[in-house]
């Protein structure tokens, strides 16, 4: 999430984001770890992420603690996460029950 | 059991400056040690780190140096070492590495570690003398060099001298 009137990252600005968060809380190692940008919305500023099981805490709290986006308060929200990439393609929190 | 477990790292610190001796000291090497745990490991690590990490014991003339830190912790620590690149004191810096030597429990196992440690390089450098004067005063160090019962501080047991 993004305040308004910032230009929207490109994908590439958006890895960079997520690599200097991990550099930032878990320093060269975090930065190290292989995160894959699966896909990207620019749109809506949504993204699924990669990463290896190991590195799966390093990332989630590096996107938590992040706040700033060149100079501007942004926010990280994790909205799902799963094992499997096809389990992202249905979310069980938006799921209504009749 | 609630008592706090904490590591103690031993390591030297090797430079081919000489004049980094006299960079060798507590707060120099503490923050050298933390900017590279801070580099290495992020806020995280710094943090996980810095909660009972101190410089426990150094020794300027022969680059030994003593850190503890957690138990917890001591992983990130000695991950971190090989990263210190400078020691910097006075604004004056220069370039270094530090070596681990030894990772012990308790003060009395490092302490133990380094005087066998002190010894082995005591007769590396009697191996290495270049001139009469010289061996005969590493040798009467080594002489003289033995573990007693009391406490007492490895640094001060052997004397080198003159030789580097």
């Amino acid at each position: 999430e993004l305040p308004d009137g910032v230009t929207r990252p490109t994908v590439a600005q958006f890895k960079q984001l997520v690599v200097s968060a991990l550099r930032e809380l878990h320093g060269e190692v975090g930065a190290a770890l292989p995160v894959d940008v699966l896909t990207y919305e620019e749109k809506t500023l949504s993204a699924i992420l990669r990463v290896i099981s190991s590195g799966f805490v390093k990332l989630w709290s590096a996107l938590t603690l992040l706040g700033f986006y060149q100079n501007r308060r942004c926010a990280f929200r994790v909205l799902q996460t799963s094992p499997f990439l096809l389990a992202l393609a249905g979310n069980s929190r938006e799921l209504v029950l009749d | 059991n609630t008592a706090v477990s904490r590591r103690y790292v031993l390591c030297e610190v090797v430079s081919e400056d000489p004049r980094c001796r006299q960079c060798i000291e507590d707060r120099a090497v503490g923050l050298a040690v933390r900017d590279a745990i801070g580099r290495v490991h992020g806020d995280y690590g710094l943090a996980c780190c810095s909660i009972s990490f101190t410089v426990k014991y150094l020794n300027a003339y022969t680059g030994t140096v003593l850190l503890r830190c957690r138990k917890d912790s001591y992983r990130l620590l000695c991950s971190a070492l090989p990263f210190v690149r400078q020691l910097e004191s006075r604004n004056q810096r220069y370039p270094c590495a530090l070596n681990t030597l030894h990772v012990g429990g308790t003060i009395r196992t490092c302490q133990k570690f380094l005087i066998q440690y002190n010894r082995r390089q005591l007769l590396v450098l009697l191996q290495n003398c270049t001139n009469e004067e010289e061996r005969q005063c590493v040798q009467k160090s080594l002489s003289s060099c033995s573990l007693t019962e009391e406490q007492s501080q490895s640094g001060d047991e052997e004397d080198d001298g003159s030789t580097e």
